[in-house]
């Protein structure tokens, strides 16, 4: 758990940091989005003192973090960067053995966990340990950023842009795998990034951030829905927020029962969210589709006048709950 | 571990990179032991003198205290140079950053020669002087390179190293060192080639090297004798260089990274 509270952040004059408070549940993602020099990043590095904060509290676990030596903190906190993070003169392996070796685990753990953490970011062990980081691609290299930040199997992950040098293909393929780790290993995470898209996409909690405050914080749910001011709204795609909502938000949750009859020949899993329901009857021509389990058995049926409806009633949820 | 067992082999295996220092080795000791038995040839350049093969000390002990001459100056300014290019780049030596630069330059611009005619009064003449001269001489490429290298290492590595919880010893040994390596070598190969050569006007303070042969050459207008005495630094010259080529490459094919 991580609690910032009227925590601010001088640099001489400048401030880059202006009372923030937020709190990060265990095992929950929390983004933090907003333009360059908002002050996320500051933010992040306050939280393991790789920047002191001027004012305010910072408690990690119950404790607040200038009782922690900064040492030991950071390294039970993971953190990841850009790929230009990875250390050019070690192999793969060694990258991601970092911390566990820091640690001073025996040589057989650090090598029985890196084997483990690379099968679980799909680099095969044969073909990527005796790698050096300039062999690797973008998209692989950061996968061994990540597998580095989990290496010693911390509760807290922080990342900063870990995915903002990387082609929008597979930068959307790592958030996917991203949030599926995540659904498993439930960690702490303070994710920051500029891109509201993939806040949205895998934050439970998001905060805006400009000028050094926090202009609107809630689940991003409760954002689209009632954006704070027109910088969060412009910020979350303006006209567009509607299908963002969309996005966030299962068929599943929209459906009615069946009837005696099938309503489409359209089929959409209950899975899939209503964005995609809403391009499945833009594209064939239907206002209703046929919801199926994961064995394309029929479940239900949505209807383009109950999720329009529903979606001016719908109060603020959770996007899980 | 494939890449253990790699490792081993490069270091035993002798790659074709390290060919010319030992062919080039290899030609200074025929220099050594063999100049005598060229004497027709020197004869042939100087009819006229007395002796043509230089015999007041014989070669490979007139190599031996170049070797020594060098070799020491090397060590102290290898050390200096490189302690004091690490002690400006950290967090607490940042202010004294210009001034090492400054001073470095500055023991270049004075030429070896005025540093001998000074030293010499204060140490006396023989070995020590020269050593003086070029430990000045020789400290302004280490420390400039350590500079470069060290300043070159990316800060988000540096940050990234202190993220995952290394301390300030372990990010310079273990990152900030390693990638500035290359630059470092490169400094200590240039600084220590040119002393190889700048070591031989010793001679005139009485620091018998190599330079010996020419001094004693010039002064009594024999051109064999500075023949032999500048072959032999030249091939010295050339074995060091290419010692540190073949190391330098041999650190490219490790780190070939950025």
């Amino acid at each position: 758990m991580i609690e910032l509270s009227h925590v601010s952040k001088h640099f001489g004059e400048d401030t880059a940091v202006d009372d923030i408070s937020l709190h990060v549940a265990k095992g929950k993602f929390c983004a933090l989005v907003g333009s360059s020099g908002c002050g996320k990043s500051t933010t992040l590095r306050m939280i393991n003192r790789l920047i002191e904060h001027s004012s305010g509290d910072i408690i990690i676990d119950g404790q607040a973090i200038g009782h922690y030596d900064p040492v030991k903190l950071r390294r039970r906190i993971g953190y990841a960067i850009q790929s230009t993070g990875l250390f050019p003169h070690w192999t793969v392996a060694h990258n991601i053995g970092l911390v566990p070796r820091l640690l001073k685990w025996p040589a057989a753990d650090v090598k029985a966990r890196v084997e483990e953490l690379m099968r679980l970011l799909g680099l095969p062990t044969e073909e990527f340990a005796h790698k050096y980081p300039h062999q690797l691609s973008g998209g692989q290299a950061q996968r061994v950023g990540v597998a580095r930040a989990l290496a010693a199997d911390p509760d807290i992950l922080l990342m900063d842009e870990p995915f903002g040098a990387l082609d929008p293909i597979t930068r959307e393929k790592l958030q996917d795998e991203l949030a599926k780790l995540q659904a498993r290993l439930h960690k702490t995470v303070v994710f920051v990034t500029h891109d509201m898209d993939e806040a949205l996409k895998l934050a439970d909690h998001l905060v805006v951030m400009r000028e050094g405050r926090i202009v609107q914080q809630g689940s991003p749910l409760a954002l689209l829905q009632t954006p704070a001011d027109p910088f969060v709204e412009s910020l979350l795609g303006g006209l567009e927020r509607g299908l963002k909502q969309a996005a966030l938000t299962r068929v599943k949750d929209h459906m009615s029962s069946l009837g005696q009859t099938l309503p489409a020949q359209s089929r959409i899993p209950g899975e899939f969210s209503l964005r995609q329901a809403l391009s499945m009857m833009l594209r064939d021509h239907c206002d209703r589709l046929t919801v199926v389990d994961q064995h394309d058995m029929p479940i239900g049926e949505l209807s383009l006048r109950k999720v329009v409806k529903e979606a001016q009633l719908d109060k603020v949820s959770h996007r899980d709950g | 571990m494939t890449g253990d067992r790699n490792r081993g082999e490069s270091s035993i295996t002798v790659g074709p990179r390290w060919l010319w220092p030992i062919g080039w080795a290899l030609l200074l000791l025929i220099g050594v032991l063999g100049i005598p038995a060229l004497e027709p040839v020197f004869r042939w350049l100087e009819p006229d003198a007395r002796q043509v093969i230089y015999a007041r000390a014989d070669f490979a002990s007139l190599l031996a205290r170049h070797v020594f001459v060098v070799g020491v100056a090397a060590v102290v300014t290898i050390s200096v140079g490189v302690l004091a290019g690490i002690a400006v780049t950290r967090q607490w030596g940042r202010d004294f950053l210009p001034l090492a630069g400054q001073l470095a330059s500055l023991g270049q611009t004075f030429p070896p020669v005025a540093v001998l005619a000074l030293a010499v009064p204060v140490l006396g003449f023989g070995t020590l002087p020269i050593i003086v001269a070029l430990m000045l001489y020789g400290l302004l490429p280490i420390v400039r390179n350590t500079l470069a290298g060290l300043q070159d290492v990316d800060a988000s590595l540096k940050q990234a190293a202190f993220a995952m919880g290394m301390t300030p010893w372990q990010v310079l040994t273990r990152v900030e060192l390693p990638l500035a390596t290359p630059v470092i070598l490169a400094g200590i190969r240039t600084s220590v080639t040119i002393n190889i050569a700048t070591a031989a006007i010793g001679a005139t303070v009485g620091a018998s090297n190599l330079g010996d042969p020419i001094i004693a050459g010039i002064v009594n207008g024999n051109m064999a004798y500075v023949l032999q005495g500048a072959l032999l630094i030249a091939l010295l010259a050339l074995t060091v260089d290419s010692l540190f080529d073949a190391l330098q490459q041999q650190l490219r094919t490790r780190l070939s990274a950025s």
